[in-house]
């Protein structure tokens, strides 16, 4: 690797470090705070470094590839690999460019075989971008998985001249992408269709000849695996017997190594007890009798992926099945262990120390936002995101809980002016006006106010953004964090209130720009609210301004962007002092809020 | 006295008969001061309903002038109003054309092909909107060159289908069909439009055509109309000599039936650029697929069919390893996954440079254009296709790439200049090398100051474009761009500029723009997307 290569990936690192809250020790309170001031400074200079690195030597090297030595692409596809070694995520973006710019390259020079590779590791770049949009159904991840299936349908299409092609391991590039076209596809019967003939390919002493060197057993167990994870089309039919045959073959293969011994992988132990209950060889009891007892027998403490999987997995899974079987929810002991279960999934995610924090990590993280199964009798959806958000995205709280701050300054300002302005609200029109009204509506704004960026928790965006500016594709990715905190926070009881803050901050207030466009501000009866947010939004993140000069450009923005209705207040003085002055505190009261969860002051956060 | 009296009797009956003729006149009168009045009656009715709309929402958006979104979407209700408002006009206007006898009928070749995609564009969205399963069916296609009024003709079909979407309960079904039947050396067009909504009486039936007449339901609310639109039908059909049959019943549907003589003229198949070529379909419907075959099969082309998206990669990477490349690239309606057609044309046109893409689609080509053409489709056939249409629409779009005369892998720049600044000797070989098959000409700066200097030192409309490093010695992009732009001569402010630069950063490119510049092309340089720019740009 070259030196820029390996600054940048050290940078990285450190600032990984830097931004875990609960990493940085300290004797007290007042001593923490300062290094996580300090912290916040680092993280500041090393982004800037980055950006720097990255402006002034990566840019022009992909700028010069046609001239590049084959040394510096050496080096440049092991700072690809070094940035996204399929378990850590350091930075999927930069591994993107680099093979997308090396594929251009190698299309160009009409090098086939390393077209081969390139279209695999872009497939597989691709692949860990569009995990980060995990549960957010919406056009571009359409786009995203379209153009990854098509990556690696054209690396698995030269299949039909593999006895042709001279380089095995080309030839081991060709079989992965033809395997890994399954994992991209929304489509089950089709990741059906194309792991069977995988398994098929891989055990064929046709292909297995002409490619001895490579590791066949490997890749055949590795697409039983993929196989097994299909197993949710038992439930859904729609297959051939033989197909049938090939998923419960494949559960039973991943299964059999792990049913013999003292600890096995519940990761591919679980496949095979879902596929008894699907094929109806066992019943829903005992479904949930294993379910528990896999549950309870896992230490809290594990966070390998056996771990995460029993402690993480297993109760979204066990709370899939109640939600989908209404007898369940009447039982007091399914929902009684349901809420131990998440609890402990709770302490699992809250006490993972930050070098565990995998690219499985997250997508656990994502699936307890998208499925966390919200009833009475279970922690709140509500209650559980806000742990989420101190302990992972420490930067987001601080920064959300400012914002809140703000909204309750404001909302107040504009209720004691204005009574009847947060009126189109339902639940806040029934208040009659009064002390109870403004606390009323001071309460749910800044809610609104910590809730506007909920999206982001699950996009593990946070540390992408610490660590440099975004590309364009990302920065559309990005955007999507309205529509999926929307999404996520409407369909809870506890968070519903808060869904259309989140959807419509980045919206202009006249519709004319922003994102998404698919909000429609009339038709949203918290419109005011979320015209709100949208400007405590802009000056809580006008880092560039001055707290008085970010109200100024929110006034010069007025009509276009910005609700006429809400910049008509923020000429008050006295309201402009109260932004000020918020400002002034340097985010103080939140970190010690954060403080509070790390000493075990706040217990709802170590449990 | 037998003689007065036959006189006088004679004289009776003259004054008995114009007596009669005078009641009769009476008669026309009163019945023309009736229809006059239950005309304007109807009229300002019809007139009123939008009208309070309009002057409503007017106030409405007024009242609540400081809230933007609430005023459009008073506007927007304005709009529909307001359009309702004129179709009732200029139906009135047709109607006193047609009674004048001022209107005419022209006689102007047309393609069958052409107004039915027209006709269906509109009605389709309706149709969708109220959830109606929509099937089109043509047979003994022989003549798509027709000599006709295709306006009007395109008003009669719209009219009819509209009825059916209207009066036809919500998920309901409307069948489709054109054929051609020869009689007298002249194609008569037989139209049919079967659906199974609520059909009409039969004394409705008997004043169909009289103005102002409109069904009345209680199964159908908020049906819409001038009440004039069959009045026009029959009218327009009638100047066409043509005919019009309805049956209908009550709750059992209406099947509408409108026979148009025309003259039509004999199809010309231009299979020349065809032959020798590889075509490959992508198509997932078995109608279309059958359609295919038998018009490729007929013209006796080579060609294969795949019906998804990963087959169509699949195929193409295989013939392209054996040498044996698709000339072109036919998108069909279905390819095998939703929305995925712009994705699958990008993604081919990226990966596959030679490759014409022709998209054969009911979409509105209006209003997809734009985006089509940035997927790197080049050539657009219209759905319902028949052979002409089909064959001769693939020659051309092959034609064209040959030629370089439209948008295709690489476009024909003859004549145009480019201003081509890098610091890079093997890149801007590159992109010399690449710009050479437009036959475009180049000229070269090494570095910001020299394009600057070549900028200013040519002619007014020298160039047409300029592709701009960013990173350069001496004087970067943005410095070079902001010079050019800041200068007065007529061409700077106008003069397309394109950055050329893998700084990948959102910010990066926003600055580009926001610095003077058009677009942004990432390196290392992707042929088709520097032609795809190339092509949009000049």
């Amino acid at each position: 690797m070259l030196s820029y290569q390996q600054q940048y990936l050290e940078n990285v690192r450190k600032i990984a470090a830097l931004s875990d809250f609960y990493g940085i020790s300290a004797p007290d309170y007042e001593s923490w705070y300062e290094k996580q001031l300090l912290s916040r400074r680092q993280i500041a200079t090393l982004r800037e470094e980055n950006i720097a690195l990255l402006s002034g030597y990566l840019f022009p090297a992909l700028d010069e590839l046609h001239t590049a030595s084959e040394a510096d692409i050496n080096a440049l596809e092991e700072f690809a690999g070094a940035l996204m070694d399929w378990s850590t995520n350091l930075d999927c973006g930069i591994y993107l460019l680099i093979h997308d710019s090396l594929l251009s390259l190698y299309r160009f020079r009409r090098d086939r075989n390393r077209v081969i590779k390139e279209l695999y590791m872009v497939g597989m770049g691709l692949y860990y971008q569009s995990r980060s949009l995990q549960g957010i159904e919406c056009e571009a991840l359409t786009a995203l998985r379209f153009r990854n299936e098509m990556v690696f349908t054209e690396g698995g299409s030269y299949l039909k001249f593999f006895s042709e092609l001279d380089d095995e391991e080309t030839k081991g590039y060709i079989i992965r992408s033809l395997a890994n076209i399954a994992i991209c596809s929304s489509d089950l019967g089709r990741r059906v269709a194309i792991s069977k003939r995988v398994l098929q390919i891989v055990q064929d002493d046709y292909y297995r000849s002409r490619a001895p060197s490579l590791p066949w057993d490997t890749f055949l167990q590795r697409t039983h695996m993929q196989m097994s994870s299909n197993r949710a089309v038992l439930s859904k039919g729609g297959l051939s017997a033989e197909e049938l045959a090939a998923v419960l073959e494949s559960c039973e293969v991943v299964f059999k190594p792990e049913s013999g011994t003292e600890t096995p992988n519940v990761r591919w132990l679980w496949p095979y007890y879902e596929m008894e209950y699907s094929c109806g060889f066992v019943d829903l009891a005992t479904t949930l009798s294993r379910m528990e007892r896999l549950i309870e027998d896992a230490p809290y403490d594990s966070y390998d992926v056996s771990g995460l999987y029993a402690n993480v997995q297993l109760p979204i899974y066990y709370g899939r099945l109640v939600r989908d079987n209404p007898s369940l929810q009447t039982k007091h002991e399914h929902i009684r262990f349901l809420d131990r279960a998440y609890r402990k999934m709770m302490r699992t995610l809250l006490s993972c120390p930050a070098e565990s924090f995998t690219d499985f990590f997250f997508y656990n993280i994502c699936l307890v936002v998208t499925d966390y199964f919200e009833i009475d009798g279970v922690e709140s959806y509500r209650d559980i995101t806000t742990k989420l958000m101190k302990r992972l995205t420490g930067h987001l709280y601080i920064r959300s809980r400012r914002a809140g701050e703000l909204m309750r300054l404001c909302s107040t300002a504009i209720y004691r002016s204005d009574p009847a302005f947060f009126d189109d609200i339902g639940f806040l029109r029934s208040v009659p006006n009064g002390a109870e009204k403004e606390k009323a509506v001071a309460d749910y704004a800044e809610q609104c106010g910590l809730y506007h960026d909920f999206g982001l928790i699950k996009m593990n965006f946070e540390r992408l953004c610490q660590t440099r500016d975004l590309f364009e594709g990302e920065q559309r990715m990005y955007e999507l964090h309205t529509i999926s905190g929307h999404d996520d926070l409407a369909a809870r009881r506890s968070t519903a209130i808060f869904a259309d803050a989140a959807l419509g901050h980045h919206r202009w207030y006249d519709g004319s720009d922003g994102y998404p466009a698919d909000y429609v501000r009339n038709s949203s009866p918290y419109r005011q609210m979320t015209d709100l947010v949208a400007v405590v939004a802009f000056i809580n993140d006008c880092d560039a301004l001055s707290p008085r000069e970010a109200v100024a450009s929110v006034i010069a923005q007025e009509h276009s962007r910005f609700s006429p209705l809400i910049t008509a207040f923020l000429s008050d003085e006295a309201l402009l002092a109260g932004i000020e002055e918020i400002f002034r505190q340097h985010d103080e009261p939140y970190y010690r809020e954060l403080y509070c969860g790390l000493t075990g002051s706040d217990s709802e956060t170590t449990n | 006295m037998d003689e007065a009296s036959v006189t006088l009797k004679q004289q009776n009956e003259q004054l008995q008969r114009e007596i009669e003729s005078l009641r009769l006149r009476l008669q026309e009168a009163q019945n023309a001061n009736l229809a006059k009045e239950s005309f304007l009656s109807n009229m300002s009715h019809d007139i009123r309903t939008p009208m309070n709309a309009i002057v409503g929402m007017t106030a409405l958006a007024k009242k609540h002038i400081d809230e933007k979104s609430r005023v459009s979407d008073a506007l927007d209700k304005i709009e529909i109003a307001s359009s309702h408002l004129l179709s009732l006009i200029n139906d009135v206007l047709d109607m006193s054309r047609i009674n004048s006898g001022r209107m005419t009928v022209v006689e102007e070749l047309f393609s069958l092909g052409d107004l039915l995609h027209e006709t269906l564009t509109i009605v389709r969205p309706q149709a969708e909107q109220r959830q109606h399963s929509f099937h089109f069916d043509a047979e003994n296609i022989f003549a798509e060159s027709l000599y006709g009024d295709a306006l009007r003709l395109r008003q009669i079909y719209v009219n009819i289908i509209n009825n059916a979407v209207k009066y036809t309960p919500e998920r309901g079904e409307i069948t489709l069909s054109v054929r051609e039947e020869e009689a007298d050396g002249r194609c008569v067009l037989v139209f049919l439009c079967r659906d199974n909504g609520i059909g009409m009486s039969e004394d409705f039936l008997q004043r169909i055509f009289d103005p102002f007449e409109r069904v009345s339901s209680s199964t159908l609310s908020g049906v819409e109309g001038t009440g004039l639109g069959m009045s026009i039908v029959k009218k327009l059909i009638d100047a066409m000599a043509g005919t019009i049959a309805i049956e209908s019943a009550p709750g059992r549907g209406t099947t509408v039936t409108i026979r148009i003589p025309l003259r039509y003229e004999s199809v010309h198949l231009n299979t020349a650029p065809l032959e020798s070529r590889r075509l490959l379909i992508i198509e997932a419907d078995e109608a279309l697929q059958t359609l295919y075959r038998r018009f490729l099969d007929e013209a006796g082309l080579s060609y294969t069919i795949v019906s998804s998206s990963s087959a169509a990669v699949s195929a193409i990477t295989e013939a392209d390893f054996r040498g044996e490349g698709y000339s072109c690239a036919i998108l069909g309606r279905d390819v095998g996954r939703s929305n995925s057609i712009f994705e699958l044309a990008s993604y081919l046109h990226k990966a596959k440079s030679e490759l014409t893409l022709v998209l054969v689609s009911d979409l509105d080509w209006g209003e997809i254009e734009y985006r089509a053409n940035r997927s790197g489709i080049s050539a657009f056939i219209p759905i319902p296709f028949f052979r002409k249409s089909l064959i001769n629409g693939l020659a051309h779009a092959l034609e064209s790439s040959d030629t370089g005369t439209v948008s295709s892998a690489v476009p024909d720049l003859t004549g145009k200049r480019i201003l081509l600044a890098e610091d890079n000797d093997i890149n801007r070989e590159i992109a010399c090398e690449i710009l050479s098959a437009t036959k475009v000409s180049v000229d070269c700066a090494a570095n910001g100051q020299e394009a600057v200097d070549l900028f200013l030192g040519s002619a007014v409309g020298t160039y047409d474009l300029i592709l701009m490093d960013i990173q350069m010695p001496v004087m970067d992009g943005y410095a070079a761009v902001a010079r050019i732009r800041g200068e007065a001569r007529e061409d700077a402010q106008t003069i397309p500029i394109f950055a050329m630069t893998a700084n990948a950063f959102a910010e990066d490119i926003a600055r580009a723009r926001a610095g003077g510049m058009n677009g942004h092309i990432a390196k290392p340089i992707d042929i088709n997307l520097l032609m795809q720019t190339l092509r949009q740009a000049l």
